[in-house]
């Protein structure tokens, strides 16, 4: 089965240990516009995080606790902007105005935005999680 | 209609026995005597005035008396009935000593009647003057007690046990205070709900009406985290302390409210009869609250490494920390999203017990749910008022 990260594992949480454990690409970074975009497709569920946010965290352990193990985006201040308005662009709303730009964590499942902590918690509270999760080739339980 | 003053003979034996009985002046027009008696000024009795103004309780009028002075010691107010077509007004008439019993019999018996009367008033309002002391005690407990309760709040500074973890200064904000009140709202609102699901219940309503109750209770808990969102953006330590609920629910406190899945535990008995397929699902609500809450510890627990770890910083011991308690201050936004969500895994776990139940066991559940809470109120008062043991 799949190797799950410890919960206690945030002391030891850096950039590029981040839940890339699986993946035989090197540790997601910002290097153009079309990465953002192509790791959102590539990836089943992909968690666009905060480094030291603890929201960030509690999606994560959540998703863990699904047997999921999920790509993790760290961002950090260099690049946040860039990848904020990126994901914008991606989701379809528009990045500018401060309404609607996506906060951070930024889950995405099966290539399409599924939503920040709240929608996490909704739908595994609702039980709908698992199945988008299955659907999306997450889990294969 | 006597207004003035006037002064009482004492003197006169009938008078006197009257006066010893009663313990209040009456006052006839028939026997001015020059004689006076010094007396404690009564005052106007109004039903409205503090406890500790009510002076001897002597006469008062039920009309205005403005103008009787306080400072002359020798001023009695009378009330009389008003058949006297005799003099009154505050002047001593010319004594009457020889229009004593022998002389006029029938109108020594008028003059005996009177006194009757004025005796059976004295006594009404003497009971009338008691059962206002009484009333007035009753108010002043119930004062007394929301005064305990209100301090065991922590209103006052210096009351309960969060006060030194917090720091919790002196001065109260007014929007922490506007949210006490509605908070105080809610819940005298919560228990008219309660009471009504109570009563429905009991009368077999049908699945609608159910269906109606129970979505009003659900819309006044979603009321509740919204109070509380509002209230996290003015002080969210405030809110997190779980100082504006009693002390029992603050035993129970769980990032600033009820622990889904303990109350779940707590339901599960109440929802019964349910079939194979809801008992399953209710079971698995609790373990995905579980998981949830889980999480949320663990969030919890590296936002404070995190706050510590910007308190902490640089070179303790130094003296100067202002940049470091600004960037503590920062992190610390995170908690009001914190407490945010939990409230949002309180309120979607209420929706989804509503989902998987019929109307009828949901009603009953957050029957339950509702007493359950009702019961921590009252253990929380009942503890507050267990006499303290000497030590």
């Amino acid at each position: 089965m799949q190797q799950t990260l410890p919960y206690k594992d945030w002391f030891a949480d850096t950039a590029s240990a981040g839940g890339t454990r699986g993946s035989s690409n090197p540790p997601p970074g910002f290097n153009d516009y079309a990465s953002v975009s192509r790791m959102v497709t590539e990836n089943a569920v992909i968690v666009f995080a905060r480094k030291d946010c603890c929201m960030c965290h509690v999606v994560k352990l959540l998703l863990h606790g699904h047997g999921v193990n999920p790509t993790v985006f760290d961002v950090d201040e260099a690049n946040e902007n860039d990848v904020v308005n990126e994901l914008s662009r991606i989701i379809g709303v528009d990045g500018s105005g401060n309404a609607n730009r996506p906060q951070f964590p930024a889950v995405f499942v099966g290539g399409e935005i599924f939503g920040g902590l709240e929608e996490v918690m909704g739908a595994h509270i609702s039980g709908e999680l698992v199945p988008r999760l299955r659907e999306a080739g997450a889990l294969w339980l | 209609m006597e207004d003035g003053l006037c002064i009482t003979a004492v003197g006169f034996l009938p008078f006197v026995f009257l006066f010893l009985i009663e313990f209040k002046l009456t006052h006839s027009r028939n026997k001015m005597n020059s004689t006076s008696t010094h007396f404690v000024p009564s005052r106007r009795m109004d039903i409205y005035e503090p406890i500790h103004q009510m002076t001897m309780w002597g006469d008062f009028k039920e009309n205005n008396c403005e103008d009787l002075s306080p400072p002359m010691i020798l001023e009695i107010e009378g009330k009389l009935d008003n058949q006297s077509e005799e003099t009154s007004h505050g002047t001593v008439g010319p004594s009457s000593n020889d229009q004593e019993a022998s002389r006029r019999p029938d109108k020594v018996q008028r003059r005996l009647a009177q006194n009757r009367e004025a005796a059976r008033k004295s006594r009404l309002r003497k009971k009338a003057y008691v059962q206002q002391l009484e009333s007035s005690k009753l108010k002043l407990i119930q004062l007394e007690q929301e005064l305990g309760r209100a301090r065991q709040q922590g209103l006052c500074a210096g009351g309960g046990l969060d006060t030194s973890q917090l720091g919790y200064s002196e001065t109260i904000n007014p929007g922490i205070t506007a949210f006490e009140m509605e908070y105080g709202h809610w819940v005298e609102e919560q228990n008219i709900q309660i009471s009504d699901l109570r009563n429905a219940l009991q009368s077999n309503v049908g699945d609608m009406e159910l269906s109606i109750l129970i979505e009003r209770v659900l819309k006044h808990y979603a009321d509740l985290f919204a109070m509380k969102a509002t209230a996290a953006r003015i002080d969210v330590f405030y809110l997190m302390s779980g100082m504006w609920k009693t002390s029992a629910e603050r035993f129970f406190l769980w990032i600033g409210g009820f622990r889904p899945s303990e109350l779940l535990k707590v339901l599960l008995p109440h929802l019964e009869p349910m079939s194979e397929q809801q008992h399953f699902e209710v079971c698995n609500l609790r373990q995905n609250c579980q998981q949830a809450e889980d999480a949320f510890s663990q969030g919890m627990e590296k936002l404070r490494y995190i706050v510590a770890e910007a308190v902490g910083a640089g070179r303790l011991g130094e003296g100067n920390y202002l940049p470091q308690i600004t960037a503590a201050i920062e992190k610390l936004e995170a908690l009001v999203r914190f407490v945010g969500q939990a409230d949002h895994l309180r309120q979607e776990t209420l929706q989804q017990i509503s989902r998987i139940l019929e109307p009828p066991q949901a009603a009953r559940g957050l029957l339950a749910l509702g007493e359950y809470l009702q019961r921590l109120r009252a253990l929380s008062s009942l503890w507050s008022s267990r006499p303290c043991e000497p030590t």
